[in-house]
């Protein structure tokens, strides 16, 4: 090898390649218009794999991605999709911004960020976690947060949508939509779950490397017990109603890996798949069970089964133990129950995954009642209740809306309840709620409810008012917003946009989001609120105001009572401002207001 | 009785350079070199013959190993490392740094080098180095620094400028 002369240009390839590695994308690009060598080099398809790969964890579905990854390197043009994907990216940041600077057109900007799907994600995630001091940092933190809870909820309803158009979903992705409801900025959706479910089976193969050789029964068993060593033991009396047992993701990434009987059969049913055994959740009633199957013609025992007896089963119950549950037991308790032994075979066969996921919606809607009825007794005999969301995963609104949405989707079918009619009566009880969550949480699923709820009330009156109301929001959204400046006429509006305060008789805390300067309600309201009977009754200033529970209340005057100028506001209300406000100014006291196209002045 | 003299003074090697110099060199330091390590398996004795190192003079290697003296004690390189090469920081350790200050030629023959002789973290090194020299600087930079002469054509370049627009503002 010639020392002299000795250049960049002049080393081989493979070092070429392994120094620009280390090049970001801009600096590769830099170097294919230097010269015809580094060009040939910075155009790579390997070193654009490794920057798609460095530079983004989530990617749309339609990219297929795991499968470019797998396949051979040149089926793909990498920097294309590399310069595609820095599109995505700066579309997301673009429309964010436009979030930001207006409320006009916020919901149509959510839905076109949303429309890049994970393609937005990486994006969003950077700015979830933009530094403290930024100048709109809680505004920003929150419309990126509210955006991507938007896109994983279109992750979940679309599986369930499949589900409900009788495509095979697998269980744990049927159920980890749950998940995605709550996933907030966390690791664990389905990707998650489903690599949380590899990683399990590669564990009990590796524990046990004779698993294939051994017989059916012996295979469940082991699987029971490798689960059960694995810190998979269901959970104790005490916190059986916890919420969080609901959703597998979150029963897979915690430590203790509490759950209930039905996710801790899906977890078992998962690995037992992924290790060829099968194994199906059963529908037993009040207590999910597993049945094992063993390969067509053999008993349990790998014996030649005779072609005239029944073929043989095995029920399992991972939330107990590692034993085998006797079926004479099922039956006994079946019995007992007062169910009719003709009967008995419906409840001792193969559970349908969708009635397993509205399982778990009635699962998840009685651990949110009891956390409801918890919180009630709690604080029963006290005018002020402290918002506990803020602490509490998952997120118990979340979970509930999600339940709604898997109940209209997957809701009582035919099968179950015969006529057209009585499941869209059926559907139509959760309509309201849904409404309701969506209207004061996030408008911004408008866009949802009009895809993928909208088409079941056609034709129904309830189908014409919600048409009627998504046509008003989308009108609403694409106008500015009506100004509302100071003038003589607000001169007596004492307290601006941004004020927090604590209410004088309910003790909450609460920040100002707009203001009339007299009672705006109607009539109806007033009455029932009393405001009359106020000492300065409906002519005082009226203001609208967040509230650190998350709801949104229209407030007297003299019901406000003004923090010190010192006062740091709560965590959940920081968690919320940024709905409405750019940042906390401490020097103040106030919100920095981030609706000035609405309030000018204030 | 080898074992027992290896834990006072280390064993020495020899190593002969392309340019016929013999390096005396304690082994330990010598196998930062997976090459040399590997050879020095295969022949299995004491270690008395001189290896020969036919791609790498004198000079080269003195420096090379100046780098494995001061690293004898980092942990061996694991087989596969693949999931770090995705961590592209480029940061290097001051000592590194320092070291890395050389003239272009030499920079460029540490590379040869150590990829000859398998020593992955100095490779490594010295692309990280060789790739700080190319961040942030235009082609024409780039040209001049590493003296590369630009071979397209006019029309060739006006539409690589156009191709390559996408990667401009930001």
């Amino acid at each position: 090898m010639a020392a002299k002369d000795l250049s960049l240009t002049s080393l081989p390839t493979e070092l070429l390649q392994a120094i620009f590695e280390y090049l970001p994308p801009e600096a590769l690009v830099t170097c294919s218009g230097v010269s015809r060598r580094l060009r040939a080099i910075a155009t790579l398809p390997a070193l654009w794999r490794s920057q798609c790969q460095s530079r983004f964890k989530f990617w749309h579905t339609r990219h297929h991605i795991s499968a470019k990854l797998g396949g051979p390197l040149t089926d793909t043009d990498w920097q294309s999709l590399f310069k595609e994907r820095i599109a995505a990216d700066r579309t997301t940041s673009g429309l964010l911004e436009e979030i930001l600077a207006s409320q006009k057109r916020q919901i149509a900007n959510v839905a076109e960020i949303a429309a890049l799907g994970y393609d937005a994600k990486d994006a969003l995630l950077r700015e979830c976690s933009v530094p403290n001091d930024t100048e709109d940092v809680l505004a920003r933190r929150f419309y990126a947060n509210a955006t991507l809870d938007r896109i994983h909820r279109e992750v979940a309803i679309n599986v369930w949508k499949d589900l409900a158009k009788g495509t095979a979903v697998k269980l744990e992705r049927a159920l980890a939509a749950y998940d995605m409801f709550t996933l907030g900025t966390n690791a664990g959706d389905i990707d998650d779950i489903t690599r949380f479910l590899d990683d399990l089976a590669r564990s009990l193969r590796l524990e046990n490397p004779t698993l294939g050789s051994l017989s059916t029964r012996e295979q469940a068993l082991t699987l029971a017990s490798f689960l059960r060593s694995r810190n998979y033991r269901g959970v104790s009396e005490e916190s059986y109603t916890a919420l969080r047992n609901n959703f597998i993701g979150i029963v897979l990434s915690s430590e203790d890996h509490e759950s209930l009987p039905l996710i801790s059969v899906a977890i078992y049913c998962a690995v037992a798949e992924r290790v060829g055994l099968d194994a199906r959740p059963c529908g037993y009633p009040f207590h999910v069970y597993g049945i094992v199957h063993p390969p067509k013609g053999q008993t349990l025992d790998g014996k030649l089964a005779s072609t005239t007896a029944t073929p043989e089963h095995l029920y399992i119950d991972p939330f107990r133990s590692d034993l085998a549950v006797p079926e004479e037991s099922l039956r006994t308790m079946l019995r007992q129950m007062g169910i009719h032994s003709s009967d008995h075979n419906n409840f001792l066969g193969d559970a349908s995954t969708r009635g397993l996921v509205l399982r778990t919606a009635r699962n998840i809607m009685n651990s949110v009642q009891t956390i409801r009825q918890t919180e009630e007794q709690l604080w029963a005999n006290s005018s002020f209740r402290p918002p506990s969301w803020l602490s509490a995963f998952p997120d118990m609104d979340d979970a509930f809306y999600a339940t709604l949405w898997s109940m209209l989707i997957l809701g009582p079918g035919l099968e179950e309840d015969g006529s057209v009619a009585s499941i869209t009566t059926r559907r139509r009880q959760y309509l309201p709620y849904l409404c309701d969550h969506f209207q004061q949480h996030s408008p911004w699923d408008v866009t949802l409810i009009e895809e993928h709820i909208m088409p079941m009330f056609y034709n129904l009156p309830e189908g014409r008012r919600l048409l009627h109301h998504i046509n008003s929001i989308h009108a609403a959204d694409a106008k500015p917003k009506p100004v509302s400046a100071r003038s003589e006429m607000t001169k007596k509006l004492t307290y601006k946009v941004g004020q927090v305060f604590h209410h004088r008789r309910y003790l909450y805390e609460g920040v100002i989001t707009g203001w009339d300067s007299s009672c705006a309600a109607g009539e109806e309201w007033i009455r029932h609120m009393g405001v009359d009977h106020l000492s300065g009754g409906r002519d005082q200033g009226f203001y609208h105001v967040l509230v650190a529970d998350k709801s949104m209340r229209y407030v007297a005057k003299e019901n406000i009572e003004p923090v010190l100028s010192t006062y740091e506001p709560s965590q959940s209300m920081m968690k919320l401002a940024g709905r409405y406000f750019k940042r906390w100014d401490s020097n103040q006291g106030v919100f920095v207001s981030n609706i000035r196209d609405e309030y000018p002045d204030d | 009785m080898a074992a027992t003299t290896s834990i006072e003074t280390p064993q020495k090697i020899l190593l002969t350079t392309s340019d016929n110099v013999e390096l005396k060199v304690d082994r330990d330091v010598a196998e930062r070199s997976i090459l040399i390590k590997n050879l020095l398996e295969d022949l299995g004795g004491e270690g008395t013959e001189a290896i020969p190192i036919p791609n790498v003079n004198e000079a080269v290697m003195k420096k090379v190993l100046e780098w494995c003296e001061q690293h004898r004690k980092d942990a061996p390189a694991t087989q596969d490392d693949d999931s770090d090469s995705r961590k592209k920081s480029t940061d290097i350790d001051e000592w590194d740094q320092k070291f890395m200050q050389v003239d272009q030629e030499m920079l460029f023959e540490i590379i040869l080098a150590a990829n000859y002789l398998d020593i992955k973290a100095l490779l490594d090194v010295g692309c990280k180095t060789v790739a700080n020299m190319i961040k942030g600087k235009s082609p024409d930079e780039i040209r001049k620094t590493f003296n590369i002469q630009n071979d397209f054509t006019p029309e060739e370049e006006d539409q690589i400028r156009r191709e390559n627009e996408w990667a401009e503002d930001r």
